[in-house]
């Protein structure tokens, strides 16, 4: 589904990827951990379609298309899915004008017609079930006032929405209290699919308590330096990273 | 111009209106030279071949049929006033039937004595207007609206409005500029808003004529005690558009409310200037004007604000706030206080912005166009100042009207 292979990236100037090579097949979870700026964001990014990064070196391809070629809402409409690390706010749109927004665009560029009034409040209404929100979210404007916890349900719930082929979750537990790091793994869980595949970047083994993994990738410097099973994530847990950083790459 | 004026003046017989015709020929138009037009080019309206007559000349224009179907498909109230080039339409217009609410059918000529050319202008040249006196203690629950016809009009068309608001009573009004042909038009109209004491008035101004209307407008309103009173302004296309909003706060604990919102896409020039007089104390007036330019368009706002030496205890804030959405769009903005009390709180700002490009970013990222994601961002920050509107079919008409404009759906 997902290949990134030998990606270079930089921004201002700064080398931030440094060969990274990955690929994802439809059914698996696939953690990314590491220490703080490694480029784990970066990578989710780029993928997405951020503008801002100068990719030197290496291609990334989904599901056979070099993506370097779309916009980002190009790359959405494939099924490519980025839940933020810090979600925007924006005032003035709310829940249900944005989302109704995306699903509409999508199935547009699907060449369906827009989704009838009815089945989309039903299909909004299912999935702030899943995610455990309060009704008024509907009419809320997006993100704003939203508490971290908050905010990052509502990553999972517009995830849920637009039913992504690949979802990037970019550091989705960090600030959460365990009920609400609950809600989130509970709504992963319940998406993940033969068909789907999820990208995990966090700092944290306790995700994946609840999110089991397939793969669990350690990244350092701009590049996968050790890959392994749910285990790795314990034992970095228990070691911390600095032993990461002596590998020597060769 | 001033010749054509000057050649008039003879065949003016009302002596106020002679007086005011005299006095517009001596000012003279507009200049750019002249601080409060520095970014105005009133010429260029003239320049579209605007001519001038008075009354008879104008009366020999009507007769141009206009369905009725066509006011009821832009209308969302059952209270209308409307006007084609000028002049009272009575088969299109529908009036409360009130003891308290008086319209007069008679001429609202009076003194003037300003040193405007638009307003002596309008005041010589005057055809028609709103003479509308509503008494004490009523509550108008229906929008009260008021429609400018222009068809095929190449004359300076000048309507004065004259509304008197009693104790107590509650009305909204709601203003639309129609441009029936398409053909370049220009109204120059005056309004005065008399607020009595603990009354609640709420004015909504929609300038949404076209690219080859023009209108240049001033509008007073006087406020006495405990009264409140919302004036809004839409401009979302016109030609050469020009505001001037004055308050004159002259009852305490009044409450003022200023907002405007120009949602300008193409070559549209847009020039508000608002004033409030505070001249007693205790009162509150809150102004909010919001600008989107693209295009070619041009926004001009010049906001003051005058607290007065008795005036203490005013609270006056005032903002504007402004997205440029292209290169070839300008904003000239100036905020101005002028406080000769003591105690009091105020305060001013103006920001000019773009799209934030994370927030574009956001709604591209879950797949929505770029085109689309600017329109809804757009659209949500002049939200703000619609949201304000205090009825829901106004509200309504002017959300899908700018959802239209930005080419979304919502």
């Amino acid at each position: 589904m997902l290949k990134v292979n030998n990606l270079h990236a930089s921004i201002d100037n700064k080398e931030i990827l440094k060969g990274f090579t990955l690929e994802i097949n439809a059914g698996e979870i696939h953690a990314i951990m590491g220490p703080n700026g490694t480029g784990k964001s970066t990578l989710g990014n780029i993928i997405a379609g951020k503008e801002g990064y100068t990719i030197t070196q290496g291609t990334v391809e989904f599901e056979g298309v070099n993506i370097f070629d779309l916009e980002p809402e190009d790359r959405a409409r494939l099924g490519v899915f980025l839940a933020f690390q810090y979600p925007v706010e924006i005032p003035g749109v709310s829940n249900a004008n944005f989302l109704k927004a995306a699903v509409n665009e999508i199935r547009k560029s699907k060449g369906e017609d827009p989704m009838p009034p009815n089945d989309f409040l039903k299909l909004m209404r299912e999935k702030m079930a899943l995610v455990e929100m309060n009704k008024d979210f509907i009419s809320r404007s997006v993100n704003q006032g939203f508490s971290g916890g908050e905010k990052k349900r509502n990553e999972i719930f517009q995830m849920a929405m637009l039913n992504p082929k690949l979802a990037i979750l970019d550091e989705t537990d960090s600030g959460l209290d365990i009920d609400a790091l609950r809600i989130v793994a509970n709504g992963v869980n319940k998406l993940r699919t033969k068909d789907n595949a999820f990208l995990v970047i966090t700092h944290y083994q306790r995700l994946l308590d609840y999110i089991i993994p397939d793969f669990v990738h350690v990244m350092y410097d701009g590049r996968i330096v050790k890959t392994g099973d749910k285990d790795l994530a314990l034992e970095l847990e228990e070691k911390g990273y600095d032993w990461v950083k002596e590998l020597e790459i060769v | 111009m001033i010749k054509e004026l000057e050649n008039i003046l003879p065949t003016i017989t009302d002596e106020k209106q002679k007086a005011s015709l005299q006095k517009a020929i001596t000012i003279g138009v507009p200049s750019m030279k002249q601080e409060e037009w520095k970014y105005t080019y009133y010429n260029k309206i003239l320049q579209q071949g605007f001519t001038t007559t008075n009354l008879e000349g104008f009366k020999k224009l009507q007769g141009l049929k206009i369905e009725k179907e066509f006011i009821d498909a832009n209308s969302i109230s059952t209270n209308r006033i409307v006007f084609v080039n000028g002049i009272f339409h009575n088969e299109l217009s529908t009036l409360i039937n009130h003891p308290k609410i008086n319209f007069w059918d008679s001429n609202n000529v009076t003194e003037s004595n300003t040193k405007d050319f638009l307003i002596e202008l309008n005041n010589a040249l005057t055809t028609d207007g709103v003479f509308l006196e509503i008494g004490d203690n009523v509550v108008v629950d229906e929008l009260i609206e008021i429609f400018y016809i222009n068809q095929n009009c190449n004359q300076i068309i000048n309507l004065k409005n004259n509304i008197k608001i009693g104790k107590n009573t509650q009305v909204k009004f709601a203003e639309y500029y129609i441009n029936y042909d398409h053909s370049p038009a220009y109204n120059n109209i005056v309004t005065s808003i008399d607020v009595a004491e603990s009354a609640n008035v709420e004015f909504y101004k929609v300038q949404d004529g076209g690219n080859v209307l023009n209108i240049t407008d001033n509008t007073f309103v006087q406020q006495a005690a405990k009264s409140i009173c919302n004036v809004t302004t839409f401009s979302l296309t016109g030609g050469i558009t020009r505001n001037v909003l004055q308050f004159d706060v002259n009852g305490e604990r009044a409450e003022s409310h200023m907002n405007g919102l120009y949602l300008l896409q193409n070559e549209e020039h847009v020039d508000n200037r608002t004033l409030v007089n505070h001249n007693v104390a205790n009162c509150e007036s809150f102004e909010l004007y919001k600008g989107i330019l693209g295009g070619k368009s041009t926004g001009v706002f010049n906001g003051k604000i005058v607290v007065a030496q008795a005036a203490q205890k005013t609270n006056a804030f005032q903002s504007n706030r402004n997205i440029l959405l292209s290169n070839d769009a300008n904003i000239y903005t100036k905020p101005q206080l002028e406080i000769f009390a003591d105690d009091v709180k105020c305060s001013h700002g103006a920001t000019t912005s773009q799209i934030e490009d994370s927030e574009l970013f956001y709604l591209q990222a879950r797949g929505i166009g770029k085109e689309v994601a600017r329109g809804l961002l757009v659209f949500a920050f002049g939200e703000e100042i619609v949201e304000k509107i205090k009825n829901e079919a106004l509200k309504d008409k002017l959300e899908k009207r700018i959802a239209e404009l930005l080419k979304i759906e919502i």
